[in-house]
Parts: C-alpha cells; sequence; structure tokens
C-alpha cells in the first residue's frame, strides 16, 4: 500500500504481440515513435552512466530532467539513492525500462497523476481553420446589412409621413409598385437570357417534381460549372467574402432563383390567406403552375414558357392586389381595441428581429441552410406591417401600405440578391442610393423640408460609412482572441456518401 | 487506514449506465478494502430515503427537483443542510463526486470544501469547446474544480479535456480507467468453467471454440444507443456495403434511439431484413447473451471517453472494429482491434479486413477473456483509487504523491496541497474570470455564511453518529489482498 507499481496484486500483462504505441493517426505521422527510441534516456542511465550526453535541449518527463539534475552532480551512490526513494519502494520496483505509454490497459510502473510532458496534449490543434478578414471584403460584404437596414428605415419613414399625412400613401404605393414593375422586367430579364444561355444542361433536371425538390437535386449534383457562371464566379470572388457562395452551375442558380421566387410568392399569397379570406385555390394555381415546372413540362402549351411564367407571375400579383383589397377593411379594426404604445413596441421589436433573421447570405450553396428560416424574417415584417397598418385611418390607406410592405420585405430582397450576383456596380449604387434615400427620410422625418433631407442624406452616408468601416475594423480586431481548441475529445465528423440514397 | 468516503452524483441505480454501475463497482471493491462508503444520490421515482445494497453499501436517495434527464436543478446552495448532516451522521472524510453534469456532485464538492473535507472529482465524459452549451458546461466545471483536491479521469484523451477545461494543475489528474466484470462477460466456451479469479492462465484454456472457416458465417455485434453521437449515420450507411462485399455476413444490432427509424428504412430501402437482426434495447445484463452470439463487435462511435462497452465485447471473446476516436485508442491493445477513421469507407474496409482476418484465422479471440481479465479489474481501479484518497489525505507525503521533481517548473504552482482557508479557496476561485471569478467568490462567501449559521443553528452535538455496517472480519481480507500479490 505504499506505492503504486506495486500495487496491483495482478500477474504483470502478459506479452502479446501488439503495437503498444497509441498511432496517432493520418494528420501527424511524424509524432510517431518507436517505443525504443535510442536517442531517449533510460531510467537506468541514471545510474550507470553518469555522463551521458546532454543533447537534448528541452527536458523530456520529468524522469529525465532528475537525471539530469542527478547526472551534473556526478551521479554519486548518495543521490542516486535519494532517486530511488522518490521513484518508488526501492526493492520491489518493477523494470522501468519501458517509457510512458499513453495506454489504459497496459499496468504500468508510473503513478496514475504521472503526466508525461512529450505526449500531453499533444493532439491539440488551435485555430485550425481559422481565416484572417481583409478589411476591405468586410466592408464590400457590410452592403449586403446595409441594404436591409435602410429599406427597413425608408419603410419606417413612409409609415411615420403617412400616419402625420405629409405624403399620400397612394403616391408612396405608386412609387413603389413602378421600382417593384422595373425591378421585375430586369429580373425577368436576367433570367431567361442565363437561362437561354444554359438551357441545354436545364434539360437534364426535368426529374423534378416541385420546386423544393428540385432544389435539392440541384444543390445534391455536382456538375462543373459553366462558362457563363465565370464572371459571376469571379465577381463574387473578388468582392464577396464569407457571406457569397461562389462557384455554382447557372442551371442550379435558375432553379433556385425561380423557385426561390415562385416560394416568395406563395409565402406571400399564404401570409394573406392566413388573414381569413379563403385563398386556397390561389395558392394551389400558384403551386401546380410552377414557372420551372411549366416551362419543361408544357412544352406543347401554345404560350412560349417565358409567357408562360410572366402570366404566372401577373397571376399571383394580380392574387396578392386583391386579396389585400380585401383584407383591408378587417385589418383597419384588427388592433382597435389595443393602445398605440404597445403597436409601437411590437413592431418595433418584429423590425428588429427582421433584421437580425434576415438571410443576408447570397442564398446559395452552404449559406443556404441558415439556422433560421428566412420565413421567420419576413414574417416578422409582415406581421409588423399588418400592426402598423391597423392605425391607420382608412381602407385604402391600410391597403397601400399592405402592399408596399410585400413589396419592400417580399420582392425587393429577392431583387437586391440577384443584383449584388450580377453586377457588381448596380449593387455598390443601389446601396448609395438606398442610404441616401434613407438619411433623407430619416431628416424630413424629423424636421421636415428639402434641407433637412440634404442634412439628413449626408449626416446617414457618413455615418453609414463609418459605421461600416468602424464595425469591419472592430470585428478584425476582435480576431485575435479568437481561441479555437479541437483535439481528440471533440466529436468525429462522419464522412458518409449517401451513395443507396 | 480506513476512510470514510461519500459519492455524490445525481446518477445511481435504479437508472443504469456507465457511470452508475461505475459508483457501484468502485464503491463496493472500496468496501472490501475496508473503507466505508455511502452513496448520495436524488430521490428517484419510487426509491427514497436511505437503503442498503449488497455489501453494505448505504444510499442516500435525497429528495430533489429533478430538471433533466435525471439531473437536478442546480440550486448551489439548497443541498447544504442536508448534505451536512448527512456528511456530519456518517463522519465523512473524502466527499467523491462524480460525472461533470451532475449538479449534485458540484454542490457537493464545494460544501464539503466549506466543511473542511478532502474532495475527488471523477470525469467520465468528453466535451467540446465550442458551442454555447459547452461553454456554460466548461464554467461550472471550472467552479466545481477550482477548489477540488483530486480529478479522476478515465482515459488520458479525458484527462488532458478536463485539465483544459477547468485550468487544472495536470500533476492534480489522475487517470483510472473504468473496468469490466469480466466474469460476467465470458465467451461461450467458458460458461463451464467456474468464475473464479484471474488463477487461470491462458495457458489452460485448450478449449478453444471451433475455428472459423474461409466461408462460415460471420455475426456482427453493434450493441450502442441509436444516437447521432454513436455514430449511427455512419453504421447505416456502411452496413450494406459490408453486407454486399462480404458473402455469408449477418448483423445482429441491440439498442433504441432516434436513429432507429434511418436505419429501418435502410433495411427496408436495401432489402436486408434476413441478414440484419434488430433486437431493439436490450438490459445490461443480457449484452452478454447478445454478444456471445457474435464474432465481430462494431462500434462505429463518433466521440467516447472510455468505450467500457468495447472491453466488454473483447472479454466476451469478439474481435472489435472501432473508430479511433477520443480515448478508444488507449483502452485495448492493438491484436484485439481493427481500427477506422470515423468514415465511412473507412470502416467498410477495417470492417472486411476484420472479416477476412478472423476467417483466415490470425486472431486468437479465444484468448481475449483472460487477456482483458488481466487488463481491467474493480479491484485494481478501487486499489488505484485509494492511492488518491491517501495522497488527498496526507497519508502519502505530496512529494510521493505528486512526484517531487525540483527545478521543473512544476513546483511553480504549489498550490497542490488545497488549504481550507477561506481567503486561500477565495483567491483559488477568483482566477477563474473576469466576471466569473467574482460570482463564484460571492457564492463561496455565501456558502461559508451558511455554514456557519448551520453550525450554530443546528449544532454538531445534536446530531447522531449513524452506527456503521458491521464489517466482515478485515484480517482474512488483507490476507487474501496480501497473498494475491
Amino acid at each position: 500500500m505504499t506505492s503504486p507499481p506495486s500495487l496491483d496484486p495482478f500477474p504483470p500483462p502478459i506479452p502479446v504481440d501488439t503495437h503498444p504505441n497509441r498511432a496517432p493517426g493520418s494528420k501527424s505521422p511524424e509524432l510517431e515513435r518507436s517505443l525504443p527510441d535510442p536517442n531517449r534516456l533510460a531510467p537506468e542511465d541514471a545510474y550507470f552512466a553518469p555522463s551521458l550526453s546532454r543533447a537534448q535541449s528541452a527536458p523530456r518527463n520529468y524522469e529525465e530532467n532528475l537525471r539530469s539534475m542527478n547526472g551534473e552532480s556526478s551521479a554519486h551512490i548518495g543521490s542516486a539513492a535519494a532517486l530511488r526513494k522518490k521513484l518508488g519502494s526501492a526493492g520491489r520496483r518493477r523494470k522501468r525500462k519501458s517509457a510512458w505509454k499513453k495506454l489504459l490497459w497496459v499496468k504500468q510502473s508510473y503513478p496514475d497523476n504521472y503526466t508525461d510532458t512529450e505526449t500531453f496534449l499533444d493532439h491539440l490543434q488551435r485555430n485550425p481553420r481559422v481565416r484572417p478578414y481583409d478589411f476591405w471584403p468586410l466592408v464590400a460584404d457590410s452592403t449586403v446589412i446595409v441594404q436591409h437596414v435602410c429599406s427597413v428605415v425608408i419603410f419606417v419613414c413612409c409609415f411615420v409621413s403617412i400616419v402625420q399625412d405629409r405624403v399620400s400613401p397612394v403616391s408612396i404605393v405608386c412609387w413603389g409598385s413602378v421600382g417593384t414593375a422595373v425591378g421585375w422586367i430586369l429580373w425577368d430579364n436576367w433570367i431567361w437570357k442565363e437561362h437561354e444561355e444554359s438551357v441545354p444542361s436545364a434539360d437534364g433536371i426535368t426529374g423534378g417534381d416541385d420546386g423544393s425538390s428540385s432544389i435539392s437535386f440541384a444543390s445534391a449534383v455536382d456538375t462543373p460549372a459553366d462558362d457563363t457562371q465565370s464572371d459571376d464566379t469571379k465577381t463574387n470572388a473578388i468582392h464577396g467574402l464569407g457571406l457569397s457562395m461562389a462557384g455554382n452551375d447557372s442551371k442550379e442558380q435558375f432553379a433556385r432563383r425561380s423557385a426561390d421566387f415562385s416560394e416568395r410568392i406563395d409565402t406571400v399569397t399564404h401570409l394573406t390567406g392566413q388573414s381569413g379570406v379563403p385563398s386556397a385555390p390561389g395558392s394551389s394555381i400558384i403551386g401546380t403552375t410552377d414557372p420551372f415546372i411549366s416551362q419543361d413540362t408544357h412544352r406543347v402549351s401554345t404560350l412560349s414558357p417565358r409567357n408562360r411564367q410572366r402570366l404566372t407571375t401577373v397571376k399571383s400579383a394580380f392574387l396578392i392586389y386583391f386579396a389585400l383589397l380585401g383584407l383591408s377593411p378587417i385589418l383597419k379594426s384588427l388592433t382597435k381595441s389595443t393602445a398605440s404604445d404597445s403597436i409601437w413596441a411590437m413592431s418595433c421589436w418584429l423590425l428588429i428581429m427582421n433584421i437580425f433573421s434576415f438571410d443576408y447570405g447570397s442564398g446559395e450553396g452552404a449559406g443556404a441552410t441558415t439556422k433560421f428560416p428566412a420565413s421567420l424574417s419576413t414574417n416578422a415584417a409582415v406581421m409588423a406591417s399588418t400592426v402598423l397598418a391597423s392605425r391607420l385611418p382608412s381602407t385604402t390607406h391600410v391597403f397601400s401600405l399592405m402592399l408596399f410592405s410585400m413589396e419592400v420585405f417580399g420582392l425587393f430582397p429577392i431583387f437586391r440578391r440577384q443584383l449584388r450576383q450580377k453586377s457588381w456596380t448596380g449593387h455598390v449604387l443601389l446601396t448609395l442610393t438606398l442610404v441616401i434615400v434613407a438619411g433623407g427620410a430619416v431628416g424630413v422625418t424629423l424636421s421636415g423640408g428639402w434641407a433637412a433631407a440634404i442634412i439628413g442624406s449626408v449626416l446617414g452616408g457618413i455615418l453609414t460609412a463609418f459605421v461600416m468601416g468602424g464595425c469591419s475594423w472592430w470585428l478584425i480586431s476582435l480576431q485575435k482572441y479568437k481561441n479555437v481548441v479541437i483535439g481528440p475529445w471533440d466529436p468525429a465528423r462522419p464522412i458518409i456518401r449517401r451513395h443507396w440514397n | 487506514m480506513p476512510y470514510n468516503i461519500a459519492m455524490v452524483s445525481d446518477f445511481f441505480f435504479p437508472q443504469s449506465g456507465g457511470i452508475e454501475s461505475h459508483i457501484y463497482q468502485l464503491s463496493s471493491k472500496l468496501i472490501d478494502r475496508g473503507h466505508k462508503v455511502i452513496v448520495i444520490t436524488h430521490a428517484y421515482k419510487g426509491r427514497t430515503g436511505v437503503r442498503y445494497l449488497t455489501n453494505g453499501l448505504k444510499i442516500y436517495h435525497v429528495p430533489f427537483f429533478v430538471i433533466y434527464r435525471e439531473t437536478t436543478f442546480p440550486t448551489v446552495f439548497s443541498f447544504f443542510p442536508i448534505f451536512r448532516n448527512i456528511v456530519i451522521r456518517e463522519d465523512i472524510d473524502i466527499v467523491h463526486g462524480h460525472a461533470s453534469l451532475s449538479s449534485f456532485c458540484g454542490e457537493a464538492i464545494l460544501h464539503a470544501r466549506t466543511m473542511g473535507l478532502r474532495t475527488v472529482f471523477t470525469d467520465h465524459s468528453l466535451f467540446g469547446f465550442a458551442d454555447a452549451a459547452s461553454i456554460l458546461t466548461n464554467k461550472l466545471l471550472k467552479f466545481t474544480l477550482s477548489d477540488v483536491d483530486h480529478a479522476i479521469c478515465v482515459s488520458h484523451t479525458c484527462k488532458e479535456n478536463t485539465v483544459l477545461r477547468a485550468s487544472l494543475d495536470p500533476l492534480m489528474v489522475s487517470v483510472i480507467p473504468n473496468a469490466v466484470v469480466a466474469e460476467n462477460f465470458c465467451p461461450l466456451s467458458h460458461t463451464t468453467r467456474t468464475p473464479d479469479q484471474g488463477q487461470s492462465s491462458p495457458a489452460d484454456a485448450p478449449m478453444s471454440p471451433r475455428p472459423i472457416g474461409p466461408d462460415d458465417p460471420i455475426t456482427i455485434v453493434v450493441i450502442s444507443r441509436l444516437f447521432y453521437n454513436k455514430g449511427t449515420d455512419l453504421l447505416i450507411a456502411s452496413i450494406p456495403r459490408i453486407l454486399a462485399s462480404n458473402p455469408n455476413t449477418r448483423f445482429i444490432i441491440a439498442g433504441s434511439g432516434p436513429k432507429a427509424i434511418d436505419l429501418e428504412q435502410m433495411l427496408e430501402r436495401n432489402v436486408l431484413q434476413d441478414k440484419v437482426e434488430l433486437l431493439g434495447s436490450v438490459r445490461h445484463e443480457e449484452v452478454r447473451d447478445v454478444m456471445v452470439r457474435g464474432d465481430i463487435y462494431l462500434h462505429p462511435s463518433l466521440t467516447e471517453a472510455f468505450g467500457t462497452v468495447i472491453v466488454e465485447a473483447a472479454s466476451c471473446g469478439l474481435y472489435v472494429v472501432c473508430t479511433r476516436v477520443g480515448g478508444i485508442p488507449e483502452v485495448l491493445p492493438q491484436h484485439m482491434t481493427t481500427f477506422a477513421k470515423p468514415e465511412e469507407d473507412d470502416i467498410v474496409l477495417a470492417t472486411s479486413k476484420a472479416i477476412a482476418a478472423l476467417r483466415s484465422n490470425k486472431v486468437r479471440t479465444d484468448r481475449f477473456h483472460d487477456q482483458v481479465k488481466m487488463m481491467y479489474s474493480w479491484r485494481d481501479v478501487a486499489a488505484r483509487t485509494e492511492r488518491v484518497y491517501e495522497g488527498i489525505i496526507g497519508d502519502i507525503s505530496p512529494e510521493e504523491f505528486y512526484g517531487y521533481y525540483p527545478g521543473q517548473g512544476w513546483e511553480a504552482s504549489g498550490d497542490r496541497v488545497r488549504s481550507f482557508a477561506l481567503i486561500d479557496r477565495l483567491k483559488r476561485y477568483y482566477g477563474c474570470g473576469v466576471w466569473a471569478g467574482k460570482l463564484f467568490c460571492l457564492c463561496v462567501v455565501i456558502d461559508f455564511l451558511i455554514y456557519v449559521f448551520l453550525e450554530m443553528w443546528f449544532p454538531r452535538a445534536n446530531i447522531d453518529i449513524a452506527r456503521s455496517w458491521p464489517k466482515k472480519p478485515p484480517a482474512s481480507k488483507t490476507q487474501t489482498t496480501r497473498s494475491v500479490r
């Protein structure tokens, strides 16, 4: 009961032909050391060969250091005896030839709390996959956030001016609708130009039975990128960093975008449908005449697929329009019994939720699998605008605001995402416009007049620039605190080829 | 000298599992060595009050609010009065907590230190550092272990993990593996033999089972809960490929869990129902009966601190195929195992290699049982744990216990023999973090005030001392221990 080596009441482990060393895996073969290493000292050296070379610069483990201490004091008998006493009961000590091994099944002649300085934590990795950020790409990526925040600000300012009777709601919704129409025409052009360039590859994926499965199918298939995509990819590679996922082929983009658009409209239709109007047939119309499917399966149809899709879009636009028109009287009196203060607070929180849960990724590749569903953000925004609209005096007001919110929160993000992939200059210009408009709108809302608008735009622009730069710089400066520790205790990531799926 | 030891953990029988059986086996072997051991756990459904198990192991089931998976609600202080009462009543010297997720264990270690008792903590699991949940758990572990006298880990990987998580001095952490009751995991050919202790050498085991021919059927056994971190996805992906490339092979899969549906779907998709037998969950005492039906044990786990089940499988005479994760590479010698990377292709390859090795009779699985019996036993674990107790109580000098290595730099942290002075304890807690350190200090001060209050309100003199369980004559016990040695 005196020392650990002599404690075990069992016979020593039977000699089995094994590889007792822990093979350190594929990543660090240089760490592999064979058991009888001639370069390393054995404890007996301390007794028998006091004048060994002390080549090791760093002490390998305790025993060795102890030995070196004793060796330098010329290892007379007294120190050897002291050493023996320290190392364990002198008489019954088992042979201490073997180096310490990181194994549990061997009975080792070391105490249980022995820490081998050589192997302890040798598989630890720190910050193995850290990518250092660069300043300008980070600033460029932050434009996405700025765009969204600006559109929210513009929406709020529009609401305030409607409430304060400064601007007619009809004019706002007219301008918004004109913008939406222009955006849609642009979007339509891009999509079909792109599609025409890649028709052969798009024919390969006619197997999809609905929009969602075609998305998953297209993302699962991994084919080399088309040439048409290369400029896109380049743009992304230059300007994008974390938020943009480069290198998808165009048919996937096409499938995703068209499905995305119809899904959005679908979502919007559902949202309006949930509020009481029986819009089930409408949503089923959109569901069955999915643009992506229709252009492949209904080739015999009289209309060209492009026109069919346009027709579908127009159809759903009208559906939303009339649904909103029908809903407006209901929405007007929705929160009559609620105090305005609660409404302001609630819409504030909902808009903040919208900003924080918004999908700022490019919607492709790994970025598409965000933690929050994009619908959370859209739902929050639509609910915020609903409760805000219920504060308005007339049905026209309510209808205008709701339609405007659909345009701002439902359709505008799709356009922005597409624009960012298509043309970086357009993206930057749009950002600038949004910042200036938002600043001006805030200025007008706060004090009114053109002078205030200009001051607001200038101040807003400067402030935005400072915030973008400051936040990017802050994030980069915070990088030095990054300390990712990875080791064998982490759950392994299984690598599976789902060939049977 | 015998100690009075209190094992504290949320996890104990009637719940079954690795930690539970660890506590039970360790306690009963410590009792065999002449110590007095009690177990403090929370009340389970239908299991309250004080109970005695075999060998006079006394269990206190303290009524407590359970929040999640049999873990009690962490209240920091509310456990103190009854804990103090139990500790005084049983005249405890050492408090030994188990499992880092058990809030009972953490509280008990804090209160025991306040009461001036020595504490030991055993860690059974591995934690990462990445996600928010583990950050919180690691902070709590740091709180628990800031003032502990010694920690025990079940594998060297677990030790590295614990040292990092709780910023401990590595010399204050011992590695004492789990063990198996080898008698309960005999291969089929051993059933006739009397299960007496390891007197039998492998030489007198001539009755090897029939050798496996090149075309004989091979059965692969998998016993694990079907969870993500047990690698069930890997299993699901590799089963069809293993069966396709190795004719005359079949699987027996025991265990249940959320991934069971995926497994069944895979079987239906590949029409493998006649080659794969699903048993559902089996009780721990039936595990051996399932294991002995197979030749290979496949363990595709993604993380594992020790992996008792592969030791059990090897003890049953099964050749083990397992992933090289966590502490698994330390557990079994190379000739009993084939390691694979946690990848589908590698698992298929390793299993095929293992099947080929068995069919060509390269592996002497009939010797595994005796070898495992010599590697792992609870008596050995108890003896090694006893040394830890001796070290922290001071029966072994600190120089001998921690090693005396002058000029090593390790000496600089000469705080290993933890003093009970409040100011020293506060110093240790203060270093836990900018905010956490102050919060922890506050907790410790409050705990101390509660202790003072309890001492005044419920004086020690009014607490009865429980009579200990009548011991077996200790003379014969020590005699046998000596003779075996």
